[in-house]
């Protein structure tokens, strides 16, 4: 079917706004009379608050107000699983968990008054590494975790936050069957989300004492829920304005401060501003859980997987509570599987609490970790099989009518299409300089489900505005709606114009995530703006005048007081029949006197439905692979007994633009998404498979298998030395 | 607010009184890109803060006989662009082109990175090579220094209170000689180096044996170092693969790393020996063609 707006290239509308700083984020947001809030954080993993004095702080010029647990109500806030305080009390459980807050008139007198807060601390024994988290009589962080509420029954260990399980056949018979076994372990990084824009969040009272709040937070209709809850009001009282977002990636779902700004407005009868700095975001934001997971998969002779077992233990920091999912794990547990048919399968997550930073949700939770292992795995069982990597994959390929992990049988497979692109653009099969490899990975991506209402309205002088209650994380999504509703509608991209709604005015959204949007979002608009398709025809019809304007329309029925308008609400509530297949190939040179790893060429091939916006589509395609580049080779928060080092992004390193080697990208267009035009989703689809595919390329390069991230040229050298003093 | 006075001073004489008067309450800011994170980070937090960017005379980028005379004001970005500092002493241009980004490089200054005595800075490793004097002013007088003398400890430099940097001489290289600047960047494209290494050959008329040679090593301890061991192996020697393998080792245990973010001590010591090498072998290549030019 042949587009007029759908499928041309737009570059961002908001993008000039953004870069010469006009653009007003949650941080810009200033009110007459505000004030500043800072935190007061732990400095120990693990103690006793034996007492906490703020006197001297509370009489330093300037400060208004400081609160401790004392002050504030004893309540336990959380997405899903509830266990976490406003402010510690008796007990801190990390190093940078919140003890006490601050109002003060500018946010460096509030920044001296925490050094004028004195807590006295009893410390206690902490734990640290999940493995031994979960050992008998290992410290516990909480005491009863399991009365929690939102609490997952299943608890094996009082330190154990959930279980995830995805089960297929019998995985104890499918290992009978098997001619070899296979078994390795992998572990991965904790790893920040690497966004520009800290939290902030501004918390206003108004005259009739309705909460204000401006927020970077990409669920404004779950935070309006999360902080009825938090902040003891009806859902009513609260108003959450939306803003722009400076990236999220998974990391802006959570409450944060704005509890605490909450009550320092309510204390101080000033609105609040928080805005976290960079280093409390690293020692205290809600980064991508470390993991340490091991493979054990049952071949046949001829390289046919008859069983797999995997197991995830997932470094989940001290409290459950910025994970979003309903099982309180990371839904990414079913990776383990890989893009493979496998008869008897047992994935199994396991969320450990300990005294270190509480994690949640990444760009696809939970997949980075266990593709890492699972397409390294692969690559290790090829080379002890002596069968050539790809052509193991392709005996063990999903097919139409598989079962994913989940049960989820798939229909229009595309996973050899997807791979073979990616191999015939990557010059597979050419001959390497000595020094050279290359690895291969492959991985798949669902399309996101949720619910979004959209609205839309004829303007008097025909054009369209659509209101919606879905910040734009950053991505372009807004973009994208506007290009569904003037294909609708038959108008050009400008005479669509984007309101953002408060949550004043709809019932509810899924908000933001999970690669959702461009299905949910897009859905809304697309139906809404077909509702108001039809109304403008009976509209014309009425006049008797069919090829009315939309301007003569809209004004005869402003004439009659009447504004034509639609709304749409959408609710996906499970998941299509089909997915979205990424293959990926890295070319990498390893220099063997340093261990340095360069990637010379990044190849990654793609499955997707029918494409909005190409320009935003390969955007989200590149900057996922970027971001898995990062992860691969150089982002991780290194921690000692629980104290994270790398507190500016001067330590904790992000790729640059000189770090991206040349990128080729395949597109294998197959349009049978569930999206609007039957596009698929592709936010969360490049990022999974590329540090496998860059640890596989190193492995073919010089011979050695580096097994934890991130591949570091320290790790590779002394591997190589390794290898040299054996042989 | 952090309060602090803000001085704006138009000439040297003016800042040096300025200096005098704070003694160590003051800090010199010009480019701003190192004072300012560390106030963020209240790491420095001066009485007095003296912005000598309006500073006028300091800015300057002269030949004078046999040496190039960069001032304290010029920065990392008109020293990396300088038609004269390409031509003469390329590998200065390229050390300061090596320098985090372009946006940083056109803020700080070269008089900053010295004052700032940050072991893991990119210029001070390529001036220690090549035997620069850094000018340093106070009220009522002045002296030089070389820059192997400069560095006293992490952070640490020789400037006493009230002394200002204002400018540093770069002597040219003598005939058949060539250098070179090796910044290791395993990680990251944008970052300090986990290793650095500048060096310098100078080869004798029959073009086989090394008259001198000098190596200076960034990263690897408290302050830049020079390493007279290693070029003390090189000086009179005749020059080969082995040998500057050697000479790698020989650094190898004279440097003393911290475990960082950029590599473990034992990584960047094994790095040491490796880069030693690889700077020696650019530098001797450098030497030879200079040779063949001049010959």
């Amino acid at each position: 079917m042949a587009h007029r707006i759908v499928g041309q290239r737009f570059g961002r509308l908001d993008g000039a706004d953004k870069v010469t700083g006009a653009a007003r984020y949650s941080a810009d947001v200033t009110l007459p009379g505000m004030v500043w809030g800072k935190a007061l954080r732990s400095p120990l993993p693990h103690a006793r608050i034996v007492r906490v004095d703020a006197s001297r702080a509370r009489a330093l010029p300037g400060v208004l107000a400081v609160l401790t647990a004392a002050d504030v109500p004893d309540l336990l806030v959380g997405r899903r699983m509830f266990d976490m305080p406003l402010l510690a009390r008796d007990r801190v459980r990390f190093v940078g968990e919140k003890v006490a807050v601050v109002a003060a008139l500018d946010p460096d007198v509030a920044e001296e008054a925490l050094a004028f807060i004195e807590v006295e601390y009893d410390e206690l024994p902490a734990v640290f590494d999940p493995a031994d988290a979960i050992q008998p009589g290992a410290p516990l962080v909480h005491e009863n975790p399991g009365a929690y509420h939102g609490a997952p029954a299943e608890r094996p260990h009082a330190n154990v936050q959930s279980v995830l399980r995805f089960k297929l056949g019998d995985v104890d018979a499918g290992f009978r069957e098997a001619d070899r076994v296979f078994e390795h372990t992998f572990r991965t990084q904790l790893a920040h989300h690497g966004y520009i824009e800290p939290h902030a969040g501004v918390i206003a009272l108004d005259e009739d004492e309705r909460v204000q709040v401006w927020a970077s937070n990409k669920m404004p209709y779950r935070l309006k829920e999360l902080l009825s809850h938090a902040l003891e009001l009806p859902p009513a009282r609260i108003r959450v304005n939306l803003t722009p977002i400076g990236g999220d990636f998974g990391g802006k779902g959570s409450l944060m401060d704005l509890p605490l700004a909450y009550h320092l407005a309510r204390v101080t009868r000033r609105p609040v501003k928080m805005v976290m700095r960079y280093t409390e975001e690293l020692m205290a934001g809600n980064p991508r859980h470390p993991s340490v997971v091991t493979m054990r998969t049952g071949v046949t002779k001829d390289g046919r997987i008859v069983a797999r077992r995997a197991t995830a233990l997932y470094n989940s920091g001290a409290y459950a509570a910025f994970k979003p999912a309903p099982s309180v794990n990371l839904g990414g547990t079913s990776m383990g599987a890989g893009v493979y048919r496998i008869p008897h399968l047992l994935l199994e997550g396991f969320c450990v609490y300990t005294n270190t930073i509480p994690c949640g949700h990444a760009r696809s939770p939970g997949e980075p970790q266990m593709l890492f292992a699972e397409e390294s795995h692969m690559d290790m069982i090829a080379k002890e099989l002596g069968l050539d990597p790809v052509e193991l994959r392709r005996r063990n390929l999903l097919r139409d009518g598989d079962a994913l992990a989940n049960g989820h049988h798939l229909e229009h497979v595309r996973a050899t299409e997807t791979l073979d692109a990616a191999l015939a653009a990557s010059d597979w099969a050419k001959p390497k300089p000595r020094g050279v490899g290359r690895g291969v990975a492959m991985g798949h991506r669902h399309i996101g489900v949720g619910f979004t209402n959209a609205q839309v309205r004829l303007e008097t002088k025909g054009t369209v505005t659509l209101t919606i209650g879905l910040p734009d994380t950053g991505t372009g999504a807004h973009l994208v709606l506007r290009q569904v509703v003037a294909e609708v509608l038959g108008l050009s991209i400008d005479e669509v114009q984007i309101e953002l709604a408060t949550t004043d005015l709809f019932e509810t959204d899924s908000g933001v995530g999970g690669s959702r949007v461009t299905h949910t979002g897009g859905r809304a608009a697309f139906h809404a703006a077909e509702k108001l398709k039809e109304q403008i025809h009976a509209e014309a019809t009425k006049l008797g005048t069919p090829d009315a304007s939309f301007a003569t329309i809209a004004q005869a029925a402003a004439r009659e007081g009447r504004t034509l308008e639609a709304v749409h609400f959408y609710d996906a509530k499970s998941h299509a029949a089909v997915t979205s297949f990424t293959a990926q190939v890295a070319e990498v040179a390893v220099d063997p006197a340093t261990g340095q790893v360069t990637v010379l060429r990044f190849t990654t091939a793609h499955d997707v439905g029918t494409i909005i916006n190409p320009l935003g589509h390969q955007g989200q395609i590149e900057g996922g692979l970027i971001q898995g580049l990062g992860f691969a080779l150089m982002e991780e928060l290194q921690t000692a007994e629980g104290r994270i080092s790398t507190l500016s992004l001067g330590d904790f390193k992000l790729p640059t633009i000189r770090d991206i080697p040349p990128l080729t990208t395949v597109i294998v267009e197959d349009a049978v998404g569930p999206g609007p035009f039957r596009a698929k989703a592709i936010g969360e689809g490049s990022i999974s498979p590329v540090a496998p595919a860059i640890a596989n390329a190193v492995a073919d390069a010089c011979g050695v298998r580096i097994v934890d991230l991130p591949i570091t040229a320290e790790k590779v050298y002394f591997a190589l030395q390794d290898r040299k003093g054996r042989s | 607010m952090i309060a602090f006075d803000y001085r704006a001073p138009r000439s040297l004489d003016e800042t040096l009184a300025i200096l005098q008067e704070y003694g160590d309450e003051a800090r010199v800011i010009a480019g701003g890109t190192a004072l300012v994170t560390m106030m963020r980070q209240r790491l420095a937090q001066p009485a007095c803060v003296v912005s000598v960017r309006g500073v006028a005379g300091l800015g300057r980028i002269e030949a004078t006989n046999g040496s190039i005379r960069i001032g304290a004001l010029v920065t990392h970005r008109e020293a990396e662009c300088s038609p004269l500092i390409q031509e003469r002493l390329p590998v200065l241009a390229e050390t300061f082109r090596r320098v985090g980004t372009i946006r940083i490089r056109h803020m700080a200054t070269v008089g900053g990175a010295l004052a700032h005595a940050d072991p893991n800075q990119d210029p001070p490793v390529t001036l220690m090579a090549l035997d620069a004097g850094v000018e340093v002013q106070r009220a009522g007088g002045g002296r030089e220094l070389p820059v192997a003398e400069f560095f006293r400890d992490y952070y640490e430099s020789a400037l006493e209170p009230g002394e200002l940097v204002t400018a540093v001489t770069v002597p040219l290289l003598p005939a058949a000689t060539g250098a070179s600047y090796v910044k290791f960047l395993p990680r990251t494209a944008d970052d300090y180096a986990t290793v650095a290494v500048a060096a310098t050959v100078t080869l004798e008329p029959d073009g086989e044996h090394c008259r001198e040679a000098r190596i200076a090593l960034g990263s690897v301890a408290t302050t830049p170092l020079r390493e007279r061991a290693a070029e003390a192996l090189l000086s009179g020697a005749r020059l080969g693969e082995r040998l500057l393998k050697a000479a790698g080792s020989a650094a190898k245990t004279a440097v003393d790393p911290l475990d960082d973010h950029r590599g473990s001590a034992a990584y960047k010591r094994e790095m040491t020996a490796v880069m030693v090498e690889r700077a020696l072998t650019q530098a001797w290549a450098e030497a030879r063609r200079a040779a063949r030019a001049s010959g």
